[in-house]
């Protein structure tokens, strides 16, 4: 009964930060609207250079109602879902395997940190021109963006497991895929959840920028076009739907990093 | 004695500025400027580095500094009276006014528009109307290369949808060189020799030829031309000796441009002669400098078809040939 009481108050207590957390955004970004408008008003700046809070949200209500944000943000949306999907797969069963053999760490290392020294926004257009300006090109430029921090969590998750466990995994004579499926993967989930919310954001930035490089479509292409007709108020349409984009894909993977490791809160609890 | 040497100090002190030896008068200072050019370092702009190097723009107070930002951050800034010259092409003055910025096109570099359809000599594509059907590659749907396709699809009476276009980005060379597109769009001072070089059979389509659309030029704004236009005279009259001496004598600015372009003293000199050639038979304007108005209406009549904004624009307050003269 006692814990029962102290539960409660703990997630009473929990529920007050949370709902004080959420209010405390809701303030910031009506203070950052308003400072904006009063920039804006006051600073006498034209609206190619400085729209108003106002017009950028007129222009986003044209481009809703004309069709054009929605269509271009499908598009966006598909990129990212297929870029973060293949570079999250393929940086996964490559961090594994970097986790489980030094030799093949030693391997492929070298080559893994020197991609990640060459700007992706250099290796844009060769991207484009290898192969070709449709969808395939911004995939690939997103999945190149999201593989690195997702192999590195992964590669620090599965390392990080006790070689104490190991050896309870080996006591109990359970087979590799036992040790995988009941001990690796739990035991390496948490960071590797982490890399993948990292991964999350990264996805849409590399989705723009393979779009800004040569699109005819998606959130990306909006940026170039509203630039190209000095509709400034158009380019900031485009970049909060971004934003809002990646909070998004952001909150999707915190929410199911909730779900999957409930079992540490039980535990604890 | 004492007050010998009080009086001998005062006759000392009054004396000595006379035997100081006098200051020269301070030459005015020159006014930097930065000049938007909306591409890479390239032979193209020869005239400006001649304009710079023979002193055209010192003598009118100038010192430019050549600026390889984007077209339209150039514009941006001079619409926002940030910068007082850009070089820009036709078309945004228009888009740019359409939205509000006081630019206002000075004078006209290019007589010519410099865009073109470029495609291998298998394709078979001779015309304008051979495009329909056809899948063609530019850097983006927006800017010259989108405004010049249209105008080009327009003056045969076909529309975008009679054709594919695929947003490459500047790989117009690459992406017909591997077939990934049947056409592109380009400049003719560009892909069209880049190809050529390469060894390519390429048939070409200028959309000069077609339709004159108002070109590449300087722009200033309303700001400069009402509170200055002695320094706008000054500008457009000293970059007007530098295309003038470039088309006299384009050796001598190609050797001048070494300077300027960083790449060009070891690049393949007969290419890049031939884009200066080609680049100087599109500014034949006659008188130097004059806009076409049929040009400018022509450009309007684009814009408005593609939709880029519905009410037109007063035209008589997008150019001024005042200042060419």
């Amino acid at each position: 009964m006692g814990s029962d009481i102290t539960t409660r108050q703990g997630n009473k207590s929990r529920h007050t930060l949370r709902m004080r957390s959420h209010w405390l955004g809701v303030f910031s970004l009506l203070a950052a609207l308003l400072l904006w408008g009063l920039v804006a008003h006051y600073s006498n700046l034209p609206a190619f250079i400085l729209p108003s809070p106002g017009e950028v949200w007129n222009r986003f209500l044209h481009a809703l109602s004309d069709g054009s944000l929605l269509a271009n943000l499908w598009v966006t949306i598909k990129e990212v879902l297929l870029g973060l999907l293949m570079g999250t797969v393929f940086a996964t069963i490559t961090g594994y395997l970097i986790a489980k053999s030094r030799l093949f760490e030693q391997l492929v290392s070298p080559y893994l940190v020197a991609s990640q020294a060459i700007p992706i926004v250099a290796i844009a257009p060769l991207l484009v021109i290898w192969f070709g300006p449709g969808m395939s090109s911004k995939v690939l430029i997103c999945a190149l963006i999201v593989f690195f921090p997702v192999l590195v969590n992964t590669v620090v998750g599965v390392r990080a497991v006790p070689a104490s466990l190991h050896d309870l995994m080996d006591s109990l004579r359970a087979t590799r895929w036992q040790t995988f499926r009941f001990l690796e993967v739990p035991a390496a989930l948490p960071i590797f959840l982490g890399g993948l919310r990292i991964g999350a954001t990264l996805s849409v930035i590399g989705a723009v920028v393979g779009e800004l490089i040569g699109a005819d479509s998606g959130l990306g292409f909006l940026v170039n076009v509203g630039r190209g007709q000095y509709d400034t108020a158009l380019v900031f349409v485009a970049i909060f739907t971004l934003v809002g984009l990646a909070l998004i894909l952001y909150g999707l993977v915190a929410a199911a990093e909730r779900r999957l490791l409930s079992w540490q809160d039980s535990k604890i609890n | 004695m004492r007050n010998k040497l009080i009086i001998l100090m005062m006759v000392f002190l009054l004396a000595l500025p006379a035997c100081a030896p006098q200051a020269t008068a301070t030459p005015a200072a020159l006014t930097q400027v930065r000049l938007p050019l909306g591409y890479i370092p390239n032979i193209q702009f020869a005239p400006l580095y001649v304009a710079i190097e023979k002193g055209y723009y010192r003598e009118a107070g100038l010192e430019i500094v050549p600026d390889y930002s984007f077209e339209t951050d150039g514009v941006a800034l001079v619409g926002a009276g940030k910068l007082p010259f850009a070089v820009v092409s036709g078309e945004q003055v228009l888009l740019a006014r359409a939205q509000g910025l006081p630019v206002v096109y000075v004078m006209a570099w290019y007589k010519d528009y410099p865009v073109a359809v470029v495609s291998k000599m298998a394709q078979g594509i001779k015309t304008p109307a051979d495009l329909k059907g056809k899948k063609i590659g530019l850097p983006g749907l927006y800017g010259a290369s989108y405004v010049g396709l249209r105008a080009l699809l327009d003056s045969v009476g076909l529309a975008e949808k009679d054709v594919t276009l695929d947003s490459i980005g500047f790989n117009q060379v690459e992406a017909l060189a591997a077939d990934q597109e049947q056409a592109v769009v380009g400049y003719l001072t560009n892909e069209p020799i880049q190809l050529r070089a390469a060894g390519y059979q390429v048939d070409v389509i200028p959309v000069s030829d077609h339709v004159q659309l108002a070109s590449n030029g300087i722009i200033t704004n309303e700001k400069a031309i009402a509170e200055n236009p002695v320094l706008v005279h000054a500008f457009v009259q000293a970059t007007l000796k530098g295309i003038r001496d470039t088309i006299a004598n384009p050796n001598e600015a190609y050797e001048i441009s070494k300077k300027y372009v960083e790449t060009l003293s070891s690049a393949d000199e007969t290419i890049q002669k031939k884009i200066l050639a080609e680049s100087i038979s599109l500014w034949q304007a006659n008188p130097p400098g004059q806009s076409d108005p049929q040009a400018w209406d022509n450009m309007q009549a684009v814009l408005m078809k593609m939709g880029s904004y519905a009410n037109p624009l007063d035209l008589s307050k997008a150019f001024n040939n005042d200042f060419i003269k």
